[in-house]
């Protein structure tokens, strides 16, 4: 377990964080600027001037009170940056057994989680930005630290990328069962790999929790990276090359179907993705349309936000709801004459669902 | 008398290496007050005449000063011999090094130094495993710049080493010492040595420098 209580003054202002993380990841969200770095490298002892507590395990870190702060080689905790910052005169191989505790054990287990075998000989220059985030983290891994603080290591790949690399980071989490604190600006890879989530912003701590309710929450994450409102978890169904689609399975029983995700098998988690003005809305049940979904739901709350309304939905049946967010004009509600406690059907194309 | 010249500029480098790699390190990394000083301090010889750093030495050295009190004390005796030669030349080839291997911790990336300590090496450690291999080149080249400037130096060992043939004169004093007597084919061929040497030292720097390159790259 960390707890941290934290001043950490920087350039514009200071950020102040107090948090009791337990195992597991935690994904270290915010606006860039939010000071998200800065927190990683006072925990890491690679930046001076932090005033407060940090404890791992019990261990004290930083006590500021009492003038304490150990060396960053005394910590026992592995940071990957987000440019991987591999060593440029050394092998893949030297890069991974560089630590001073990096035992054959663990360095042998670390390049098998990361499938480094056929890189090993190859030096960071000729390495792709995949390949050296894998040789990053299975350097930090082959220390076997007490806490791996990885800083947004998808944020330099393409998308393409991503997809390849989130696998390994759920090895590292499952195999080794490092307690990591994960920066990313994703919301996918946050509730893809998260058990915890720590929104900063303005300096501080704005919100802690399960990263999927946070997220969720209209409105508590205004970020515009961030603007997907709808957000359920799913299981991958059935796949339809001919139809172009993939069917997957929502927590109400009822399913959705996505544009064809054949890379995700059969029974795999995942999170599907709807921005709340892609729902469209309609009174009676709608015919001869090319969206694909189509659920009844009931209105719960309606209410003007901004140059728009939000209308929250229900499902109509009983049962496990899914709670839907969905944004229309003004002039929507008017014409349709839309009201709390009406039916309505909502329907989405499914190009405009997306896994994450 | 090349052999002469050759020793001593060789241990006169050797001489300034390590207080050089650490004043070029303290440069480097140090930002605090008093580094502007500092920094003009250590570039000092580079702009002033040799005699005239010749003659602070010499001075110093004298049997007046506390420092030439204890050396006569202690029975060493380093005007005009040998020992001079060396001083002069340490002392004219120090600011050279400390300006290249500076450059060269400069260009270290500081964040990889501070990645080598989260995974558990001392700053002795990461300095010996990342720094140094990362500053290699930077620092070949101040050698190799400073051993030459040593097996050039002139004006400062005339001063305090005297030119005694046989005794503290070096290729550059003989190249002079030939041209007064008016023997121009000895100077000639002492001065086409002095290019070969040149040409050699940095020749097998620039090999290194090739070598380590091509097996970074590999």
């Amino acid at each position: 377990m960390i707890e941290i209580d934290l001043e950490l003054p920087l350039a514009s202002f200071a950020l102040r964080v107090a948090a009791r993380l337990d195992g597991g990841v935690t994904a270290v969200m915010g606006p860039s600027g939010s000071g998200k770095t800065s927190l990683l490298e006072a925990i890491a002892g690679l930046r001076r001037g932090a005033k407060g507590r940090i404890l791992l395990d019990g261990r004290v870190l930083v006590d500021s009170a009492r003038g304490m702060a150990l060396a960053p080689e005394a910590r026992r905790v592995g940071y990957v940056p987000q440019d991987a910052g591999l060593f440029p005169h050394l092998t893949a191989r030297a890069n991974v057994g560089f630590g001073a505790r990096a035992d054959a054990e663990a360095v042998a287990s670390a390049i098998a989680t990361l499938e480094l075998g056929p890189l090993l000989e190859r030096h960071p220059a000729s390495l792709s930005g995949g390949e050296k985030q894998r040789v990053a983290l299975a350097r930090a891994l082959a220390t076997r630290p007490r806490l791996l603080l990885l800083d947004e290591p998808l944020a330099a790949l393409d998308v393409g990328l991503r997809g390849r690399i989130l696998p390994y980071l759920l090895r590292v989490r499952d195999e080794w069962k490092t307690p990591v604190l994960y920066v990313t600006h994703n919301v996918g890879e946050a509730i893809a790999l998260a058990g915890h989530l720590l929104l900063l912003r303005d300096g501080r701590v704005e919100a802690t929790g399960a990263p999927f309710d946070l997220l969720a929450t209209p409105g508590m994450v205004t970020d515009a990276a961030l603007g997907v409102e709808n957000l359920f978890p799913g299981r991958v169904r059935t796949h339809d090359p001919e139809g172009g689609v993939t069917s997957v399975e929502l927590p109400a029983g009822q399913t959705i179907a996505v544009p064809l995700a054949a890379d995700c098998a059969p029974g795999m988690q995942v999170t599907v993705a709807v921005r709340a003005e892609d729902v469209i809305v309609s009174k009676g049940v709608p015919e001869g349309i090319s969206a694909r979904n189509i659920y009844e739901v009931r209105i719960t709350a309606l209410s003007r936000t901004g140059p728009d309304v939000t209308l929250r939905c229900a499902a109509a049946e009983g049962g496990p709801t899914l709670e839907w967010i969905v944004r229309v004009t003004p002039a929507a509600v008017t014409s349709l004459g839309l009201g709390v406690g009406q039916t309505v059907f909502l329907a989405v194309k499914s190009h405009s669902v997306r896994l994450v | 008398m090349i052999g002469f010249s050759l020793a001593t500029a060789a241990g006169a480098t050797l001489l300034i290496l390590p207080p050089g790699v650490l004043a070029a390190l303290a440069l480097a990394r140090y930002q605090g007050p008093g580094k502007g000083v500092l920094e003009t301090l250590l570039a000092l010889p580079l702009v002033l005449p040799p005699t005239a750093v010749g003659l602070l030495l010499l001075e110093a050295l004298g049997r007046r000063t506390p420092l030439g009190g204890w050396l006569a004390s202690q029975g060493i005796v380093v005007v005009f011999t040998w020992k001079a030669v060396v001083l002069a030349m340490a002392v004219m080839s120090f600011p050279l090094l400390v300006r290249s291997a500076r450059t060269a911790f400069e260009e270290v990336d500081l964040r990889l130094v501070g990645l080598a300590r989260t995974l558990g090496c001392g700053p002795v450690a990461a300095f010996r495993r990342v720094t140094l291999p990362l500053a290699w080149r930077g620092l070949l080249a101040g050698v190799v710049l400073a051993f030459s400037r040593a097996l050039g130096e002139f004006g400062a060992t005339v001063m305090i080493a005297g030119n005694i043939p046989g005794k503290t004169q070096t290729l550059s004093l003989a190249i002079f010492h030939n041209n007064q007597l008016g023997r121009d084919d000895r100077a000639l061929v002492l001065a086409g040595v002095t290019t070969a040497l040149a040409f050699a030292a940095l020749w097998t720097a620039e090999w290194f420098t090739r070598r380590r390159t091509r097996r970074a790259s590999a």
